[in-house]
Order: C-alpha cells, then sequence, then structure tokens
C-alpha cells in the first residue's frame, strides 16, 4: 500500500510537473481584476478554502507614481491544516496563511503565489510535508484554471498596454 | 495489485503525453503569458515584438528560453525538452510574422579599448556602467510610465552573454530599437566604431560581480524565544517597529478569518508592519512582492508557555525572484529585522 501511495506521489509529481524553473506559480487571465477577484474567491471557497483577509495594498501607488489599478492580497487558508502545521512546524507559521497576489494590468488580471514546491529542499525527509505542498500546489493551479475558466477560457489577446 | 496496476498505466499516459508534439502556443500560454502577455505586449516580463524578433537569431531565442537571465526575474526554463523550447520559438515566428536572422557566429575583432570610451559617450546613459542597465525594476507593469516600455537591457548579464553572438549584437546596435528610443547608431558611427562598441560589450560581460550566494543551511525562517510572557513580547515587539520607523496595522490572530472569534486561537499573533516609503520602492523593484507581504512578526505561546517570535528568513525570500535588485536590497533589511527581533527580546 505505501509503494501505491509512492507510486500515486510520482506519478502526480509527473503529470502536474510545471516549471520549476521559477518559484511563483503564475497566471493572467482575460478579466478586470474586481471580477477576477470575485471568481477567485468563489474558487478558493470550492475548494476548501477560507478567504481570511483581502490586503489592499494599492491606495497609495498612485501617489508614487505606480500606475496599477488595482493590487490585492487574499489571505487563504484551512483551519485544520494552519492548527497541525503551526503545532508540528512553528517554524513555517511565517508562510501561513497561503496568500495570492491579484494584480491588474488594464483590463487584465494577473494572479501570482509562491510555488509551494519552494518548501520542499527544507523538509527533504518529511513526507507528510511533502505531500501538503503538493497538495497546496494543485489546489492553486486548479484555483487559477477556474478563474480563467470564468473568464470564458479565453486567453489574454491585448496589445502594449498604454 | 490493482491500485499498483492503475498507477502503473497513470504513468505509461503521463510519459505519452510527454512525447507527443508540443504545442508551441499552449507552452507558450502556460510558460510565458504571465509575463509577456499572450500578445507579446510585456507586463512582468518584457515586449516580445516584431521589431525585435526581426533581428534574433531562433539560437539566441533558445539560449534566452532556456538560460533566463540570472538575477533578472526571467526564469531558465532547464525542465522543458528541446522540442518544446523550439515550439514555442515557431509559435512566436508565427505570431510576430517574422523570420530568424541568421548570423555567423564567428567573432569579431574589436577594439575594446575604443569601444569604452564610445560606450562612455553614447551607451552609460541606459545600460549603465556596469552594462547592467540603469534604473530599477524591468517591464512594463507598475514600477514604469507606461509610455516608456521597456528597461534598457542589461547586456552584461551571463544570460544575454551567452545567447547572443557578437554579430548580433552589431545588428541591434546598428538598427537600434525605436520602440525603446534606442538610436539606430549605425547611422552615426563606422561598422568598425559598432565591432569596438561590441568587443567592450563583452568586456562588461566578463566583470559582472558574482551573485551572492545563500548558503545550503539557510533555514526559510527565524525562531527565537523571548524571556517575556505573551502580552509583554507584543508590546515590545511593537514599541520597538515603531522605534524603527515603521507603521503598524491592527494585530490579526494567525487562524483569524479562517474560523470564527470564539474559536480563534489568541495566543497566535501576527503583528504587521510597513513602511510605505520602502514597501513601493520595492515593488518598483518586483511587482510580484506582494506574495510575500505585509512584514509580520508572529509571536505564538506554546503549549509549554514559552513564548516564540517567528519571522520570515528574508535572505531567502528574495531569491525567489531572480531579482538581483531585491537581493541585494532584503540583505540589509533581514539585519534591521534581527536587530528588532534583538531589540525586543532582550
Amino acid at each position: 500500500m505505501i509503494g501505491s501511495i509512492r507510486l500515486l506521489f510520482l506519478a502526480l509529481l509527473l503529470f502536474t510537473g510545471q516549471a520549476l524553473a521559477d518559484q511563483m506559480l503564475m497566471a493572467r487571465i482575460n478579466m478586470k481584476a474586481d471580477l477576477a477577484i470575485e471568481y477567485l474567491k468563489t474558487a478558493v471557497d470550492e475548494h476548501g478554502y477560507a478567504v481570511a483577509h483581502i490586503q489592499k495594498c494599492d491606495s497609495g501607488l498612485g501617489g508614487f507614481g505606480f500606475h496599477s489599478d488595482t493590487y490585492r492580497v487574499l489571505f487563504i487558508g484551512k483551519l485544520a491544516e494552519i492548527r497541525d502545521i503551526s503545532a508540528k512546524h512553528p517554524e513555517f507559521v511565517a508562510y501561513l496563511p497561503l496568500k495570492i497576489v491579484v494584480e491588474a494590468e488594464k483590463g487584465e488580471t494577473v494572479m501570482v503565489a509562491v510555488d509551494p514546491l519552494t518548501f520542499n529542499r527544507y523538509y527533504p525527509n518529511d513526507q507528510e510535508m511533502q505531500i501538503q505542498f503538493q497538495r497546496w500546489r494543485n489546489d492553486i493551479l486548479s484555483i487559477f484554471n477556474d478563474v480563467h475558466k470564468a473568464a470564458g477560457g479565453a486567453v489574454a489577446l491585448g496589445t502594449h498596454p498604454d | 495489485m490493482h491500485l499498483r496496476g492503475l498507477m502503473l498505466l497513470f504513468l505509461l499516459l503521463s510519459s505519452q503525453a510527454l512525447f507527443a508534439r508540443p504545442d508551441g502556443k499552449a507552452l507558450y500560454i502556460e510558460k510565458c503569458a504571465a509575463c509577456h502577455q499572450f500578445a507579446g505586449g510585456g507586463g512582468i516580463g518584457l515586449p516580445l515584438s516584431a521589431e525585435k524578433f526581426r533581428d534574433y537569431s531562433d539560437d539566441y531565442l533558445f539560449k534566452t528560453i532556456r538560460l533566463g537571465r540570472p538575477g533578472r526575474i526571467m526564469p531558465a526554463f532547464e525542465d522543458m525538452s528541446d522540442a518544446q523550447v523550439q515550439s514555442i520559438i515557431a509559435f512566436l515566428r508565427t505570431r510576430t510574422q517574422t523570420r530568424e536572422r541568421v548570423y555567423d557566429t564567428s567573432p569579431l575583432n574589436g577594439d575594446a579599448g575604443h569601444g569604452r570610451v564610445l560606450y562612455t559617450r553614447n551607451c552609460i546613459a541606459c545600460h549603465a556602467e556596469d552594462g547592467l542597465g540603469a534604473g530599477q525594476g524591468t517591464g512594463v507593469t507598475l514600477s514604469r510610465k507606461r509610455s516608456f516600455l521597456v528597461m534598457p537591457a542589461a547586456i552584461a548579464n551571463p544570460g544575454f552573454q551567452q545567447a547572443a553572438t557578437d554579430r548580433m549584437i552589431r545588428q541591434i546596435i546598428t538598427v537600434g530599437r525605436e520602440s525603446s528610443g534606442m538610436p539606430a547608431w549605425g547611422k552615426q558611427l563606422s561598422e568598425k566604431d559598432i565591432d569596438d562598441l561590441v568587443a567592450y560589450v563583452r568586456v562588461l560581460g566578463k566583470q559582472v560581480p558574482k551573485r551572492p550566494e545563500l548558503a545550503e543551511d539557510e533555514p526559510p525562517s527565524h525562531v527565537y524565544e523571548s524571556p517575556y510572557d505573551f502580552e509583554t513580547t507584543v508590546a515590545n515587539i511593537k514599541a520597538t517597529l515603531v522605534g524603527n520607523n515603521f507603521r503598524i496595522f491592527p494585530d490579526r490572530f494567525l487562524e483569524q478569518g479562517v474560523t470564527d472569534e470564539f474559536e480563534v486561537n489568541r495566543k497566535q499573533i501576527g503583528v504587521r508592519f510597513c513602511n510605505f516609503n520602502e514597501l513601493y520602492g520595492m515593488l518598483k523593484i518586483e511587482p510580484r512582492l506582494g506574495v510575500v507581504l505585509p512584514c509580520r512578526v508572529t509571536i505564538m505561546e506554546r503549549p509549554d508557555g514559552k513564548v516564540i517570535l517567528v519571522v520570515p528568513n528574508l535572505r531567502v525570500i528574495s531569491r525567489w525572484f531572480n531579482n538581483d535588485q531585491l537581493v541585494e536590497l532584503w540583505d540589509h533589511m533581514e539585519e534591521t529585522f534581527n536587530e528588532i527581533i534583538e531589540e525586543a527580546t532582550l
């Protein structure tokens, strides 16, 4: 049975073996940010996470010469996971709850999260944590995909932002 | 046994997917569009315009995707097969309606000494003395006015140096980049002058300082034990942060928002803080920084009564972005964080 679980884990790694070229998971969708945030909240909820908090970061950006309409950070988490990890791995609470950045680029929206597999190297012998990181990664990608589908699945076809 | 069979079937199907003919458009959307935008207009990444692609060889594009730009946000895509990278290039060729420009790969024999004089006179304002590009940030988003589309190229960057041949660099200098304001130097300089400039660009590539390395055992966060009780520790941290010119946000319990107010553990609190001048300066350098913001010290009372403080290791975090400007800033900020914790737990 344990052999099968290991095989499943390997299969998942192969199947979702997206670029570890970068430590960020990113998606761009052809939808305005305020609407994308609503879809994102729904997708987060449907994946069993709670939106703990939304941090608004854009109110002062214009005054500093920035040109972004919206910049938000969504904090998402599951109570059971936060309790379990804070008890067993208090050092990891620095990264909880998980965060998703939503950034407007005119009529498009970019979503960014740290790739949870980034943390694998710090828990090389902890299979439980490694499975947790893989699960978070799968969920974040699935959440991004749901928002992408909600935008009609169309890729952003715009040209240079002016 | 049945489960094992299913797993093997799943692995087989996955491996078949790996050997299928790659779809360049799908790969571009998956790997590139988030930064470069689907139409290549650019965002966090630079625009991928026909004007540029006309001067690029496919070998340059291949090496650029493979090697990335170390320390300049663009990651190295080492996980893709050669066929996958080539399919992305083929897609980009179709989309930009350009054909590969093939260059003789033999090196030019310019005079780097004279090239330096020309570089100082004509190039330094945009590409900087070290060839790593003047100004902060990259791409067209957030940090830049929309009317100014690109950061000057980091021509000394090891990724560019390995990807570009001498003759391709000569071509770019000769024709310039109208969209980003780079003049066509072929109208002002002789062919020999431009060869001399290329020679100096190669010298700059050899002078790039080694990137700051991180120790293998560097932890992702720091855990400190407080000699004080929970409430005193929280009060000390806040007082120290204010003393260091940080603005403090309202406290948030670690579990706040994921459970109701009666269930939440009140002995796990995040003291969140920010210095907006520094924050906006950092967002100029790295638009994705929000994934690790705001700065926070988490204070927890453990079941044995010990009070601990947990802070992220900024030296580790800053390296997630492949952005050397951020690394430099946050290595310094890490020291400030440590001093704050030390002061609060004295």
